[in-house]
């Protein structure tokens, strides 16, 4: 039997590639075959992981809270058969403190990123027949924490735009979300730092699988965007090692 | 900057269940009555909106007293 995905001859654009979930899925992905196309802001990260990569790759240094920036990576890539949005930021932020400033700072990161981003690869004809899009969205906007209220806002937007980009190009592609618990990424450090490792540690029994490798999260957006999921559109999938299934005490 | 008696009227002010000149310099904030991340998260708020300044975890670990918290956001100005 083949392998089980097989992304030979497809191109992805892996937006927040020199973060914790895009590398993982950009190695996964060039593992099965694609060609990634690697963006996000840190050149030097972005440049080793490319080293890493086994089939072809190639890097677009590209601040996606600039307007000129998705502008240039529009232009500059060529036909693709999908991305995964991984690009964001995590801002805590008690709601007595949201202003104009840091609320924008975050949608920006979190929200029109995407949605510019998606809007000119339509506009300008870049998505091939069957593609697929996935974008990284967080558990937190149905299962809210303290201080969330810039972060989790901007994914429930995020997740209300995937569906309705599904819906609206049903016969170009495929749109679908991944709704991740706590992954063990740099945001993960800097949390546990903020919070103190006893507190991280009560917080983990609340997993039932326990946290979240960045590999899990690369595993299903390699399914999604294969041909294995074809029947699979607008769904938010939720990976929370049973996090909000219920407890257990 | 402002003072370190202003600093600490301001983070009196924005914590809700606290007594007015309750603080002092000396004070282990994380002493504070009922403190949870929520008031860790109000300082970091607090001295982003306020000041500019970016703290992290790592940051706030490192920080014992209000003087500390205060010189570190001098620190960073």
């Amino acid at each position: 039997m083949s392998n089980f995905l097989d992304l030979k001859g497809k191109t992805y654009l892996v937006t927040g590639a020199s973060g914790g979930i895009g590398t993982a899925v950009s190695k996964l992905i060039s593992e099965y075959g694609a060609n990634v196309i690697l963006t996000g802001r840190n050149e030097a990260t972005l440049t080793e992981l490319h080293r890493a990569l086994n089939s072809n790759s190639s890097i677009i240094v590209a601040d996606l809270d600039e307007d000129s920036d998705i502008e240039k990576l529009v232009a500059n890539i060529g036909q693709i058969d999908g991305i995964v949005h991984c690009a964001g930021i995590v801002k805590p932020m008690p709601i007595k403190f949201i202003n104009r400033k840091n609320l924008e700072k975050v949608l920006n990161s979190n929200f029109y990123s995407a949605v510019l981003l998606t809007s000119s690869l339509l506009k300008k004809k870049k998505l091939n027949p069957e593609s697929s899009m996935v974008y990284i969205s967080s558990i937190s906007s149905k299962f809210p924490y303290l201080g969330g209220g810039l972060y989790v806002s901007s994914k429930a937007a995020l997740e209300a735009f995937a569906k309705t980009l599904a819906l609206e190009h049903s016969n170009l592609l495929r749109a679908n979300i991944i709704s991740p618990g706590l992954v063990k990424t740099k945001i993960f450090e800097d949390t546990e730092q903020a919070t103190g490792e006893e507190e991280m540690k009560a917080y983990e029994e609340k997993y039932l699988l326990g946290f979240g490798e960045t590999e899990d999260i690369a595993n299903t957006c390699a399914f999604l965007l294969s041909s294995r999921s074809k029947w699979i559109t607008g769904e938010n999938i939720i990976m929370d090692g049973g996090l909000t299934i219920g407890s257990k005490k | 900057m402002i003072t370190i008696t202003e600093f600490i009227q301001k983070l009196e002010e924005e914590f809700d269940d606290i007594e007015q000149n309750s603080l002092t310099p000396s004070t282990n904030y994380r002493s504070i009555e009922n403190w949870g991340s929520m008031h860790a998260l109000i300082i970091i708020a607090l001295v982003d909106t306020e000041f500019d300044v970016s703290l992290s975890g790592a940051d706030l670990k490192n920080t014992q007293t209000i003087q500390d918290l205060y010189d570190l956001v001098v620190s960073k100005k």
